[in-house]
């Protein structure tokens, strides 16, 4: 590797992190969607408060908004940047794990945000009108950190099934992605059948509420694990 | 030989289709080869395989010795831009080569630029704004300025112009010339490329029905040219590939070469031998391989226009 056609080739690490970087090409996606939607539920929510009469405590669950949007954005890293990388002569791998880092990257600048906009709430008084968008109590019971790690792992889990999801359709067609969320689907009402009828709803609330947000993030995050590897598992075998 | 790429018997099997069929071939290093065919020949699936965007359903690929799958030794040394390539949703020229200079060693940026110019390609428009041509031109820069140690260029010149396949085609050779590296130009138009190419591979329904140097290829015709009746009096039971006149004027392409005798006896009735026209010979030789095979010869008429 000493001619002048052949240079100093750079190791698999750093084409992952040039990975990172084909992905930000997509800086609209990644960074400014995700903050107008941010935003734009702010916004809205602060419009709404001042509507309702009353000093009570006025919760809004509008917060999740711009989360969801990590699934679209988990399904076009999948669709819209595949198959420019394997023009790039990236590997499954290189183009896996540098996705997945993007990810991360994104969920943690929510994370933030959500953090940054519970500590105005907590400072303002709920912005003077008692409101919560992104100060949920139940999340901030066992501290900030937690808190933050609840919010960074909600958005990475729905970038995971995004691209996962994504994965599945782009190697086994539209029948094969619509068979599994029909499964799942299926699987949640049943689920949500045999808890009514055996009339346990109290019981899975209470264990809900025994195991606490800080047990239940870090559950979520092991799911994220496993559907991240079950996406590279897909992966492997993706054509473009 | 010192071949870069070996394949041995590679099968692939879509659904309903054999796109290919137990092929085995190796390509040199060094050189610059035709990868020919008629459209749904296999060419595309064949490189895919080479570079690991597909599989294989039988049968072994070697790239540099090794097999390319999930190999970043082997990738980065070879460039693939497909003829339909897709590029994210956002991206423009500027960002797809931003990116390719981020993988590709040899990236040569000065390279990139003047090709930039010479295509008048428009830097900042989005990908999926571009037209057919301007698409397949940000294709040939990314292949001519990675510089990589084996470059596909599938079908490369659609929709370019004739100016701009031009450019592509000096540009091509003036760098190879500077930088020798491996070139495979997949295509269905062998004329415009038969003076690039050193060898050619032609792939017909998933089977290769030719290798071999351009040359050689040549060396199994003769294109004779001049006055038509005289002509004639050469052809001497010999099959005629193909017949071309203006008036009384001829040029007549034989298979089989002609004894130095008979070159004689052209030279002296005022004939000229002309170089063999490579697509003709090609389609013919295509043809008569589809006959052995036992297919007809309908289905390969027109073939590689």
């Amino acid at each position: 590797m000493t001619t002048a056609t052949a240079p100093e080739r750079r190791g698999t690490g750093s084409r992952t992190l040039s990975v990172v970087r084909l992905q930000l090409i997509n800086t609209q996606s990644f960074v400014w969607v995700p903050l107008l939607i941010m935003t734009a539920t702010v916004v809205l929510c602060l419009l709404i408060f001042a509507m309702i009469p009353g000093d009570g405590l006025k919760p809004s669950g509008a917060a999740q908004a711009p989360l969801w949007y990590f699934l679209a954005l988990g399904i076009q890293a999948m669709t819209l940047t595949f198959p420019f990388s394997q023009a790039m002569s990236i590997t499954r791998r290189e183009f896996f794990v540098g996705t997945v880092v993007v990810g991360a990257i994104g969920a943690a600048m929510m994370a933030t945000i959500f953090l940054g906009l519970a500590g105005i709430e907590m400072a303002t008084n709920g912005y003077g009108m008692n409101g919560r968008i992104a100060y949920i109590e139940w999340f901030f019971e066992p501290g900030w950190a937690s808190a933050w790690l609840t919010y960074f792992t909600v958005t990475l889990l729905l970038y995971v099934i995004g691209f996962w999801a994504a994965t599945v359709w782009k190697r086994f067609g539209t029948l094969a992605i619509a068979a599994v969320l029909t499964a799942l689907g299926l699987a949640l009402v049943i689920a949500l059948f045999v808890i009514t009828r055996t009339g346990s709803w109290p019981a899975v609330i209470d264990w809900f509420a025994q195991t606490g947000p800080f047990l239940l993030t870090l559950g979520a995050l092991l799911l994220t694990a496993v559907l991240s590897l079950g996406a590279y598992a897909t992966l492997r075998k993706t054509t473009v | 030989m010192d071949p870069v790429i070996e394949v041995h018997h590679l099968t692939k099997r879509y659904k309903d289709t054999l796109a290919l069929d137990d092929v085995s071939f190796q390509i040199e290093r060094n050189a610059i080869y035709g990868f020919l065919g008629r459209n749904g020949a296999g060419k595309t699936t064949a490189m895919s395989i080479l570079t690991a965007q597909n599989f294989a359903t039988s049968g072994s690929v070697r790239v540099f010795g090794e097999n390319p799958y999930e190999n970043p030794r082997v990738l980065s040394r070879v460039c693939f831009v497909r003829e339909s390539q897709k590029y994210p949703d956002e991206a423009n020229a500027k960002t797809a080569f931003a990116s390719a200079r981020l993988f590709f060693p040899n990236w040569d940026q000065d390279l990139a630029d003047e090709l930039i110019d010479a295509f008048r390609l428009p830097m900042k428009t989005v990908t999926k704004k571009l037209s057919r041509g301007q698409l397949s031109a940000v294709g040939v820069i990314i292949g001519l300025a990675s510089r990589a140690e084996i470059t596909f260029f599938d079908e490369p010149y659609l929709g370019l112009d004739a100016v701009a396949r031009q450019i592509f085609y000096d540009r091509l050779l003036q760098d190879y010339a500077e930088h020798p590296r491996t070139i495979i130009l997949s295509s269905h138009l062998i004329d415009e490329i038969s003076n690039l190419i050193e060898r050619v591979l032609v792939i017909d329904e998933g089977r290769i029905i030719m290798d071999q140097s351009v040359d050689d290829a040549r060396g199994q015709a003769t294109n004779i040219v001049g006055d038509a009746a005289l002509i004639d009096g050469f052809i001497r039971g010999r099959e005629v590939l193909h017949r071309e006149s203006l008036g009384r004027v001829a040029s007549v392409t034989l298979l089989g070469q002609l004894s130095a005798e008979e070159r004689r006896e052209v030279a002296a009735a005022g004939l000229d031998l002309a170089p063999v026209p490579l697509q003709q010979l090609i389609v013919r030789l295509t043809q008569r391989s589809g006959d052995a095979a036992g297919t007809s010869t309908i289905s390969t008429e027109g073939a590689l226009r």
